[in-house]
């Protein structure tokens, strides 16, 4: 197998059957499914915690109304945890480097917040657009720029993960191309090569675990302001 | 018991040398992420099993103590009612000394209000001797006064004059001792 730096990245594809939907789903194969035990295996208690974990981090500073978004928003967080993480064994595919996939995911969701706040409370929802106490003179100009960071969010949202999982990915790559092709010739830099790579790998590790979170922070974030 | 271990390595060798698995940039990457792998589930692979042990343990602990927290509460209350039925049966010691003490009050009560009647009765008695005693004393008082002005009205003017008379005559006799 001969690969150019870029082929992990391409939608895998078998016998020209797109195999997109099953590296998509295929994480929640390792969810394992809920017991109707109270005391359960170790394994589905750690993963109750760590649930609840996530939900209670998301939903305490939101009111209420809020809490209609906690299981999507869980849901959301855990498949880009496992996507994020179980792409950096090696020759997988990492379904989030693609923008088409990050941009499905952060679109709908961001607008959903948007024509919430829209549609339940217009005026309030405007008046982020203008932050307190800005001088009278700059008013109109300010305004423009708040709605220009309003409607670049949802593409800050996907080419955010997108940039990070794909940059570090190719870097992995680099590095480990580096080291095997210096193996032969300077065993000692392959050697110091093969160290950065061990820490970039835990780099990636904290990447993609941070990186999810992010992402589902920062919807809960334009979620608070509009609901 | 070498079984497994002759098929792995010799299957390793054989994709290795027949370049069926290529030695390529993905395998250092491999090697990299299963060493960080594997070295985080040495290290912490004991503590997460411990704390996901602890957190089953505190669920069941949590239960058993709702449960044990039920049958001393139930505990407490038996001896409780044990308590009110040895009460039960003082009560009536409990009830012949109040009894007793009503009694008793009613007893004194009685007592001071004989003894204000008496009192009473003693004063109006009083009254009534000191007010005959005072008749008396009048009568007594208006006798003397009546003898002694009817004796002064019975006094004649030639009495007088005798009785003047004698005393002068007593005087001078006196008068005449005294002077010898």
């Amino acid at each position: 197998m001969n690969l150019s730096f870029f082929d992990q990245f391409t939608s895998p594809c078998l016998l020209g059957i797109p195999l997109i939907v099953i590296s998509m789903l295929f994480p929640s194969l390792l969810i394992p499914n809920f017991d109707n035990r109270w005391v359960t295996n170790r394994l589905s208690t750690l993963q109750s915690w760590l649930l609840n974990l996530i939900t209670k981090q998301l939903m305490i500073p939101m009111d209420k109304k809020g809490h209609k978004w906690a299981l999507i928003l869980t849901s959301l967080t855990i498949l880009l945890l496992t996507i994020n993480l179980l792409g950096l064994l090696p020759y997988t595919f990492t379904p989030t480097t693609q923008l088409s996939m990050n941009m499905a995911l952060a679109f709908p969701l961001w607008f959903a917040t948007l024509l919430t706040g829209l549609r339940n409370q217009p005026s309030i929802s405007l008046g982020h657009l203008l932050p307190e106490g800005t001088p009278a003179m700059l008013i109109p100009i300010l305004i423009l720029i708040e709605t220009t960071s309003l409607l670049i969010r949802p593409l800050a949202l996907a080419v955010r993960l997108t940039a990070n999982l794909t940059a570090g990915h190719l870097l992995i790559q680099l590095i480990s191309t580096a080291a095997t092709a210096l193996l032969p010739i300077m065993p000692t830099i392959s050697v110091l090569t093969t160290i950065i790579l061990l820490l970039l790998t835990i780099l990636e590790v904290a990447v993609a675990m941070i990186q999810a979170y992010v992402f589902v922070l920062l919807l809960s974030l334009y979620l608070q302001e509009n609901i | 018991s070498s079984g497994p271990y002759m098929l792995g390595t010799g299957l390793l060798l054989y994709l290795l040398s027949k370049e069926i698995y290529v030695i390529n940039h993905e395998t250092v990457a491999a090697a990299s992420i299963l060493s960080v792998i594997i070295y985080c589930i040495k290290k912490y692979g004991a503590d997460v099993a411990a704390f996901a042990d602890k957190l089953n343990e505190e669920k069941v602990a949590k239960a058993l103590a709702v449960k044990n927290e039920a049958i001393e509460h139930l505990q407490t209350a038996i001896e409780e009612e044990k308590k009110e039925q040895w009460r039960v049966e003082g009560r009536s010691y409990l009830f012949d000394a109040k009894r007793n003490n009503i009694a008793m009050l009613l007893e004194t009560n009685y007592r001071e209000r004989l003894l204000t009647v008496y009192n009473e009765v003693k004063k109006r008695l009083d009254y009534q001797v000191a007010l005959q005693a005072l008749k008396r004393q009048k009568e007594q008082d208006h006798m003397i006064q009546w003898v002694e002005r009817n004796v002064v009205q019975s006094i004649t003017p030639q009495q007088q004059k005798e009785s003047i008379a004698k005393c002068i005559l007593d005087l001078k006799a006196l008068s005449k001792s005294a002077q010898a």
